[in-house]
């Protein structure tokens, strides 16, 4: 089966470019010139019609790229998000990372990192699904994780991950009980440099600890280690 | 949860707050400044206890009451205008990013494809005209920068003699050759020849920023009417009608603003940093001359009429040795 990708864009001429390459490396790509109009597209449930990445522009006429992003995961869409825009400032990207993209890319870009990010994007998803025979499921306390499908089952209820929520997630349980540096959390999970200023970790841990810990206010399992990280305990 | 996008335009925005403190304040001073005037001198009034003495207080008290009040809304007022002044000078910016950096991404994506692959001779040239195109954009974007800034608050040094007519046809053929149109998308009504005493290369981008944006905001079919004449008290007008998107009449007044742009930049609709018009009421300023849009309303196209002094009447002039605009 081909791998299909969404180019979301709304400049012809880069939208035309990328779509030229991506078809040149074997993938199917298509092309959705307006924010409205893509999450229409991305919202058929036919699986065979689903989509396996989404590269997305910010400025887009009716519907941006960050609302996009945003609706995509509210209406429980984790299909992976490449985010492409001209503005490259740090606060940006992690605005970016923070509506719901998986990984931030500026214009004007290479070619080469495009499609390396497109492969990386691709096996990240294959990696926190854990296709690749690796780990594919978890128990943390009473939650039961699925990385195949992205969902965390406790208590009765489910919850869907978003691929960065999984890939923290997994992170954590392949190195449970040892202290994990947020510094390495940003490099493996998030292709950042170890020294970027954001909150992008400490909220991801306040929301995953939502899905894992019975009370998350005082959590036993998702636990910070002051000054060094945080550490995962699978059984308290 | 990821964070919605309202909450992330509402964090750039903590400027509208400091306004409704100053509002708050002004509130505060007049109920102040007006329980003073019943609570302080009332009782001395209806008392008849008001000395020489109370009047001077009550007369000083009140006129600093109101220096404050009016303090108040002066610093209200200034901290509104600076308030948008940030925001279009930030849509600007942001406008101007983006129409820099597209056709420079676009360039470099095609330059690295053209680099990295074996191509079809065919494909190539399609590559190539389309970084052609890429370039003719930055240029522009370029151009329309450095004209806003010399065009700015600069009045007509020395007027040579043109002819407006000539002028505009001229632009009007550039335009349809830039965008590639029919003959018939645009109609020009005018004499052959209306000589007036101007910048030539200022009036020249003006009157091309006007057409192009009545290309730019027509709808699929361009049909644009162009009008010069004379208006017999020594003005010449011009006249660009079309029937595009037209626009609403919240908008009308700001349009000749600075980077105005209609809508929310990150939404952008439409290619262009909001210096166009501007540049144009600019350029017919120095000229002494007027600028103005009207619309019927959104989808029912606009009009932009300019007025320009200093029409050289045929028999006052003294042969056309000066020409300037051939």
């Amino acid at each position: 089966m081909t791998t299909r990708i969404l180019i979301v864009e709304d400049e012809a001429h880069l939208a035309a470019g990328i779509r030229f390459n991506l078809e040149a490396e074997g993938y199917d790509a298509e092309v959705e010139a307006d924010g409205a109009r893509a999450l229409s597209r991305l919202a058929v449930s036919d699986p065979a019609a689903a989509f396996d990445l989404v590269i997305l522009d910010v400025m887009l006429p009716g519907v941006d790229g960050f609302a996009v992003a945003d609706a995509m995961r509210q209406a429980g869409n984790f299909t992976p998000v490449l985010m492409l825009t001209a503005k490259s400032l740090a606060e940006d990207v992690v605005h970016g990372l923070e509506a719901g993209a998986d990984d931030y890319l500026a214009k004007p870009f290479d070619l080469g990192v495009l499609l390396a990010r497109v492969k990386g994007l691709l096996r990240r998803r294959d990696w926190a699904r854990g296709d690749s025979g690796n780990l594919a499921t978890a128990r943390v306390g009473d939650a039961e994780v699925d990385f195949r499908k992205f969902e965390v089952r406790t208590r009765g209820q489910t919850f869907r991950l978003t691929l960065l929520e999984a890939m923290l997630l997994k992170l954590l349980v392949q190195n449970a009980g040892h202290v994990v540096s947020k510094g390495e959390i940003l490099q493996k999970v998030w292709n950042l440099s170890p020294d970027t200023e954001t909150r992008a970790v400490d909220n991801f841990v306040v929301r995953l600890r939502r899905y894992v810990e019975a009370d998350p206010r005082s959590p036993k399992h998702l636990q910070t280690v002051r000054g060094a990280g945080y550490r995962l305990v699978l059984e308290a | 949860m990821p964070l919605a996008g309202s909450q992330l335009s509402a964090a750039k925005r903590p400027k509208w707050h400091y306004i409704t403190v100053g509002v708050l304040l002004i509130v505060v001073t007049v109920t102040l400044t007006v329980g003073w005037q019943f609570l302080g001198v009332s009782d001395a009034w209806r008392a008849k206890e008001m000395t020489t003495l109370r009047w001077v207080v009550y007369f000083l008290g009140t006129v600093l009451f109101l220096l404050l009040i009016g303090g108040l809304v002066l610093i209200v007022y200034l901290l509104v205008r600076e308030v948008r002044i940030n925001e279009r000078q930030s849509n600007f910016v942001s406008a101007v990013t983006h129409e820099l950096k597209t056709p420079v991404a676009s360039l470099k994506l095609y330059l690295d494809t053209l680099q990295m692959r074996n191509l079809p001779e065919s494909r190539r040239d399609d590559f190539y005209r389309t970084m052609r195109a890429d370039l003719d954009r930055l240029n522009a974007t370029i151009n329309n920068v450095l004209n806003a800034a010399m065009y700015t608050d600069r009045p007509v040094v020395d007027p040579q003699p043109l002819d407006l007519a000539r002028l505009v046809r001229r632009a009007v053929d550039l335009t349809r050759t830039r965008h590639q149109l029919p003959r018939e998308s645009f109609a020009y009504v005018g004499p052959e020849s209306l000589r007036l005493r101007g910048d030539a290369q200022a009036l020249e981008t003006a009157v091309l920023n006007l057409l192009d944006n009545a290309v730019k905001y027509s709808k699929e079919k361009v049909e644009v009417e162009v009008e010069v004449g004379a208006d017999g008290d020594g003005q010449a007008h011009l006249r660009v009608r079309d029937h595009g998107i037209g626009m609403s009449r919240a908008h009308l007044r700001f349009v000749f603003n600075r980077f105005y742009r209609i809508g929310a930049e990150v939404r952008r609709s439409h290619t262009g940093t909001g210096l166009g018009l501007f540049i144009v009421k600019s350029v017919v300023k120095g000229h002494r001359g007027t600028v103005a849009a009207e619309s019927a309303g959104p989808d029912r196209g606009s009009t932009f009429t300019v007025t320009l002094p200093g029409i050289i009447e045929p028999a006052a002039e003294e042969g056309a040795t000066e020409e300037v605009a051939g």
